[in-house]
């Protein structure tokens, strides 16, 4: 079928060819044979594959039934009952959660980075937590600690704020549980972004007299412009799908989303594919327009480029007399989003089901729960199996992002923006879809790969892409031009100049793209659930089955050993990303 | 022209990897698929009869000696009590036991997925009745005959595959919050305004909701609108979750006082362990009908271990009951289903859903978007 070849160059040599040709074709093949060529072209080739499967699969569905070509999907789809609500609530929530983690994400990084707070390791690790915790537990956690009729903060607080203050089953309580839970995110990119930042320019803005606060709104902000939308991308993306939070918080009174639509024409059988790809493709509208959107921003990009040939070290600004109130704040801020959630998860862990405390619950207190875990069948090969994966997932991907970052941002190649534009298209496709696709193409591929730990690798690296290019882009926009230039000038090649120069400036990047990914593929459950096989079970599966038909207190246990085992993984990979790139005093 | 030859170079490569990777159109579905099978594996055809036409002590001993012959077996499964199952069966019989489990969607897609590219992955597939009869239809299940089938509640002797343990659907309530004497009596009365906001519903349970609908309108000689009405009241007093073990969680922690649509050995089991909860009153009967949806097992017409796959079905009929009754279950068979013995009992109109389904799932929709705001 297809007689396109990837040697087949634009000039086909003639028999007898002429001096000047010659060389010509010489050069080219010269070219195409070239390390930069090859790598460039495989790994296009590579996003191309692994975002155009599913992608193709989810079209076809969408629109093609028995009969054949057809809107009917679309039409099931965006006809339900009260449409235009499902609208308003979806991007109410999307874009409320969006703000919310942008702040909090924002201030976060930039105390961690900037300043001279205290514990600063324990800080990273901490702020990763809402992020580590799984989506149902954090939710549940939530109803106890927020819920008008059993909230332990309702409770605590009811003498002086009367009863039932707090009402998490609100849109608002919706925005507050799933902005904490993407504000890692955030923190993640603007970490890279503040650690990649001249502080001199900011020096400056004081020197001249500029308070503090319009030198961050004036001059840092500007600065970071392109991690911010990138963040706001990902998080309206994110929240759009969310799951968790619409199907505990917002059922409960009648708030639905979009996400409760797809999960629910995907459930029944037989499965409504094509409703749930008008749905997703409706998000990929969205994805498609942010994903230009944000190259605009980042296209001026010599305004951003904070990592020049002029070398500067990352001094943090000593906070003075604001430091208590710093440390307050961020006291605060982990009482409200990390402790108290985390706190309730501990306490329900060691129950045999949850109650309010009291001097009877306290005293019921065991650990076998988490004894009951050690019983899971499979439990050691799910940690190792969940281990290998995520350290797997997270290394490929920011390696393959960090050279397609390279393409899109450097490159004059008129593929780049399809490029960027297809490494963001796995964002918006359910991840059952892409696990059905996976199995379709597997099932019928000569190479023995279903079955095989690789499919759900290269599930995860698809699913995981758009995050880690988001990562590396933001970065690469920070670092100028003149560096590589000067590397080749002084006569590296561009793979050299790539290792020795690109890299290591990329790391703050890369290293929070890193640490974003592994935590997030150890909970991938939607296409996981599809794909593996026996002998090669995730933990994600084993939460599944806790949840399905287990004890929620067992889930507790789980999730709190999740939590610890995260953290040290996550200050692990802080400490050495500390050691490559650029050094802070 | 060194970007051009690049971008033709790159969308070359491109193209030809994509027009590898999708030669035909994914979703449509192979049709026939059912013909092809059954010529697929024969010898699992011939293996099914020759054990079917035994009985006895006769049929017991050549089939133990045919499985532990092929030696293994793999079963896929949504049952989360397997694992126990599957440990008894290997410590009486020297196969080995491979387990897939997902929840019933993907249990069934990936068979759908397998046997359509002629990959044949599971000797037996144990979910939902729902699942199963998708199955069924499909052609991919063989007949199973036996004692012990016979010995199963008759809801449970499907075509094509057999129950082996049933999900029941209950009233539950709070025992802290709903009194000793004040406890829900039936559905209905949970519609009258008093249990407003102490009430909650599930939101996935299109199954109960379609027997308990159909109950009303053919043994009670409700109208339709009667039945709605009755329905979107209860709806109207309830909060709506997602889940059943959050579920169960919560109206434990007192979040709502009753749930109408429960799994028995969810409340059985919290209240095993010491959790204020109940669907048996102190005094007098449950709230009833009850609707059961048998789970249950079918062999593969591609099996590659067809007496593994037989043996491990008359296990779970057997060995398997008094694991699912550890397990607060309620078992298949007649013996281990006393929990339900004395009570009456509506089973999940698996057909009308299977034709239907979209039209029960919108009206439940209807239901559960009336709830309390």
């Amino acid at each position: 079928m297809s007689t396109a070849t990837p040697t087949a160059p634009t000039t086909v040599p003639s028999p007898r060819p002429t001096e000047p040709s010659q060389s010509r074709a010489a050069r080219a093949r010269r070219w195409l044979l070239a390390p930069k060529t090859l790598i460039i072209a495989a790994v296009a080739a590579i996003i191309g594959y692994l975002a155009l499967v599913p992608l193709y699969y989810l079209v076809w569905g969408t629109f093609f039934d028995e009969t054949g070509f057809s809107f009917g999907g679309f039409s099931r789809a965006y006809s339900a009952n009260g449409i235009g609500d499902l609208i308003s609530n979806s991007l109410l929530f999307a874009v409320g959660s969006a703000f919310l983690a942008l702040v909090m994400g924002t201030g976060l990084a930039y105390l961690n980075v900037r300043t001279d707070v205290p514990f600063k390791p324990l800080f990273f690790a901490a702020s990763m937590i809402p992020l580590i915790i799984p989506g149902i537990l954090y939710t549940v956690a939530w109803i106890f600690l927020a819920s008008p009729d059993i909230g332990l903060l309702n409770k605590a607080l009811e003498p002086i704020l009367g009863p039932g203050f707090f009402d998490v089953f609100t849109i608002w309580g919706m925005i507050w549980v799933e902005g904490g839970h993407l504000s890692p995110i955030v923190f993640l990119l603007m970490v890279a972004a503040f650690r990649s930042m001249d502080p001199s320019l900011e020096e400056s803005a004081l020197m001249s007299g500029a308070s503090r606060i319009t030198t961050f709104r004036k001059v840092t902000v500007p600065l970071i412009r392109p991690a911010i939308v990138a963040a706001i991308l990902i998080m309206v993306v994110r929240s759009l799908e969310s799951f968790e939070v619409p199907a505990l918080l917002g059922l409960q009174n009648g708030i639905y989303v979009f996400t409760s639509r797809i999960y629910f024409v995907l459930r029944s059988y037989p499965q409504d594919l094509a409703s749930a790809g008008a749905l997703a493709l409706g998000l990929l509208l969205v994805a498609v327009i942010g994903v230009f959107l944000s190259n605009r921003a980042g296209k001026n990009s010599k305004n951003y480029q904070t990592v020049t040939g002029k070398g500067f070290r990352p001094r943090p600004i000593e906070l003075g007399r604001w430091r208590p109130v710093a440390g307050a704040l961020i006291v605060l801020y982990f009482l409200l989003t990390v402790i108290a959630p985390l706190l309730v998860l501990l306490y329900t862990s060691m129950l045999k089901f949850y109650r309010a405390p009291s001097a009877e619950a306290f005293k019921s207190m065991t650990l076998d729960n988490y004894r009951e875990l050690t019983n899971l069948s499979q439990a050691g090969t799910a940690l190792k199996n969940s281990l290998v994966l995520g350290l797997g997932t997270a290394t490929v991907v920011m390696l393959f992002m960090s050279i397609a970052a390279w393409i899109v941002v450097r490159s004059k190649s008129r593929l780049r923006m399809v490029i960027d534009q297809l490494s963001f298209v796995p964002l918006v496709i359910p991840g059952l879809v892409l696990g059905l696709a996976l199995s379709f193409v597997y099932l019928r591929s000569p190479i023995p790969i279903y079955g095989t730990l690789f499919i759900l690798l290269i599930a995860y690296v698809t699913r995981y892409m758009p995050y880690g290019m988001r990562y590396a882009v933001t970065s690469m926009q920070q670092i100028s031009g003149e560096l590589e230039e000067s590397a080749q000038v002084s006569g590296a090649s561009w793979w050299q100049t790539f290792r020795r120069v690109i890299l290591p400036l990329l790391a703050p990047g890369l290293v929070a793209g890193f640490i974003y990914i592994l935590v997030v593929s150890f909970r991938e459950l939607s296409s996981s659930i599809l794909l593996y096989s026996p002998g090669k079970e995730v933990l994600s599966i084993l939460i599944f089955e806790q949840f399905e038909n287990g004890q929620f207190t067992v889930l507790a246990a789980l999730g709190v050993v999740m939590v610890l085992t995260l953290v040290v993984l996550v200050t692990v990979a802080y400490k050495l990303g500390a050691k490559v790139g650029l050094k802070s005093d | 022209m060194r970007s051009l030859v690049a971008t033709r170079a790159a969308a070359a490569v491109t193209a030809a990897l994509l027009l590898a990777a999708c030669g035909g159109s994914p979703t449509s579905s192979d049709k026939g698929s059912s013909d092809s099978n059954a010529s697929a594996n024969t010898d699992a055809t011939d293996t099914y009869d020759r054990i079917n036409a035994m009985s006895g002590q006769e049929r017991t001993d050549e089939l133990v000696k045919c499985a532990e012959e092929e030696g293994a077996l793999s079963i896929y499964t949504s049952n989360t009590d397997i694992d126990d199952v599957v440990s008894g069966f290997e410590d009486n019989y020297d196969i080995d036991t491979s387990v897939y489990r997902g929840n019933s969607e993907s249990v069934l897609q990936r068979v759908l997925q397998e046997q359509k590219a002629k990959f044949f992955g599971n000797d037996v597939i144990e979910t939902n009745a729902l699942e199963l009869n998708v199955s069924q239809s499909e052609g991919y299940l063989a007949e199973y005959k036996s004692e012990l089938r016979d010995a199963v509640r008759k809801e449970g002797q499907a075509e094509g595959w057999t129950a082996t343990r049933f999900n029941t659907f209950v009233v539950g309530w709070n025992t802290d919050l709903v009194k000793p004497g004040e406890e829900p009596k039936s559905l209905e009365e949970l519609a009258d305004p008093k249990w407003a906001g102490k009430v909650s519903m599930e939101v996935g349970d299109v199954d109960w909701f379609t027997a308990l609908y159909q109950y009303f309108v053919d043994e009670k000689g409700m109208s339709e609108d009667e039945a709605l009405g009755v329905f979107k009241k209860i709806a109207a007093n309830s909060k709506i979750t997602k889940g059943h073990t959050v579920q169960g969680e919560l109206l434990s922690a007192g979040e709502f006082a009753v749930t109408v649509s429960s799994y028995s050995h969810t409340i059985d089991k919290a209240a095993a362990d010491g959790a204020p909860v109940a669907w048996r009153p102190a005094s007098g009967t449950p709230v009833q009908p009850v609707v059961v949806r048998p789970n249950g097992i079918g062999l593969m017409k591609s099996a590659t271990n067809p007496c593994a796959a037989m043996l491990f079905v008359d296990w779970e009929l057997t060995g398997g009951q008094d694991v699912f009754a550890e397990k607060f279950r309620v078992g298949a068979t007649e013996a281990a289903a006393k929990a339900i013995a004395d009570l009456e009992v509506v089973p999940v109109p698996e057909k009308e859903l299977l034709d239907n389904g979209q039209k029960w799932d919108d009206l439940y929709a209807e239901v559960t978007d009336s709830a309390s705001n």
